[in-house]
């Protein structure tokens, strides 16, 4: 009986608290703020602590990754990329750095740039480009979000690339464990001969990648921040609206004269950012 | 909702303000910066439109403001968790 007293006292509107639902009371909400920065301190302390709990899980390959691109280019009626290796050892060359050195860019922290990977390889451009992605679940929301971002696009869908190397790389950055994608692009000159003879310069992208390096890559992840912190947010703001929701009708019917804010405005701003927790999508882009 | 009927115009001013940050979130949703900067514009433009709201209706008092800035807080430091994630 305490119990259904309690929950009263905090989702409906009566004399206890003062006529206004007590999840509702800014002192309420200032403690939920409290309570969510708290947690939020407390998830970056655990992902630098070094437990191993924490990351994104993937099923993220290659194969997938080159064959959305091309699907991307053949759409704009653009010739598709072919796979070189050079490009594929460049591009896991970038992956294992930055998981190696913990950064996230596509220059590292001692000023290392992508083109270095390129001439590591003895792969002589005449135009090259490179797109990063990390901690998206699949090779699709990754595309996605590239083609998403005008500077990414222009990378896909130029017609000055002729080949590619993907290759996606497990690692740990700032203490998540994570998958990384990293997307070579190049034209080579055409009358030098390259450094380092690419026989398979000119095999397709299936072939070359069903060779070696196509398997999904899969983490053993156990928690994803991004997902609990998502869900923990939405069912927050659900409880809130719905609190709201009653409040608002009860206060209305038995037509109680309060100092209040709007209901009606309050549960538009949260409506809106309901909207925004289910628009952000758990990759990012570089 | 006769109250609602008399303030349409405040009403539809605020939908306005929080479409327009709902379609520029989902423009820009490779570009966390402006993500972040379009949720600090709404929440003060929720808040600055229930100080104009309740002023104009006469009934502005300091703990509405609040309320307005509590709920604003609430809402921003959600979209920042999850934007600037771990």
């Amino acid at each position: 009986m305490r119990i259904i007293e309690h929950l009263a006292h905090f989702f409906i509107p009566r004399h206890t608290n003062n006529h206004r639902a007590k999840l509702l009371h800014s002192s309420t909400l200032i403690y939920l703020i409290v309570i969510l920065i708290y947690y939020q301190l407390t998830i970056q302390f655990i992902a630098r602590s070094g437990f191993k709990v924490l990351g994104y899980a993937a099923n993220i390959s290659t194969n997938d990754v080159a064959r959305l691109i091309n699907e991307e280019r053949k759409k704009v009626g653009l010739m598709p990329l072919t796979i070189n290796e050079s490009l594929q050892k460049a591009a896991y060359q970038k992956g294992e750095d930055m998981v190696t050195k913990g950064y996230w860019a596509h220059v590292a922290p001692d000023g290392t740039e992508p083109w270095k990977f390129f001439k590591d390889v003895g792969y002589r451009y005449q135009f090259a480009g490179e797109n990063l992605a990390r901690d998206f679940p699949d090779a699709a929301s990754a595309i996605k979000a590239w083609m998403d971002s005008p500077n990414h696009k222009d990378n896909i869908l130029s017609s000055k690339y002729k080949e590619t190397g993907v290759a996606v790389v497990e690692g740990r950055i700032a203490g998540l464990d994570t998958t990384v994608i990293v997307e070579f692009f190049g034209k080579k000159f055409a009358d030098i001969a390259p450094l380092i003879p690419v026989a398979s310069a000119k095999t397709t992208g299936e072939a070359v990648l069903s060779q070696e390096n196509s398997s999904p890559v899969k983490t053993n992840i156990v928690v994803s921040p991004f997902n609990i912190t998502r869900n923990l947010s939405m069912a927050l703001i659900t409880v809130i609206l719905g609190t709201l929701v009653v409040d608002g009708i009860i206060v209305s019917r038995r037509k109680i004269v309060r100092v209040a804010g709007r209901t009606i405005a309050h549960a538009a701003f949260l409506g809106m950012i309901l909207i925004f927790a289910l628009i952000i999508r758990s990759g990012s882009i570089l | 909702m006769k109250r609602m009927t008399k303030h349409l115009p405040h009403y539809i001013s605020l939908i306005g303000i929080l479409g327009a940050g709902v379609t520029g979130f989902i423009i820009f949703s490779h570009d966390r910066q402006f993500q972040g900067a379009v949720s600090i514009a709404l929440a003060s433009g929720y808040v600055a439109w229930g100080v104009i709201h309740h002023y104009l209706h006469k009934d502005l008092y300091v703990s509405v403001v609040i309320e307005y800035l509590v709920i604003a807080t609430l809402g921003l430091v959600i979209i920042f968790s999850l934007i600037f994630r771990a």
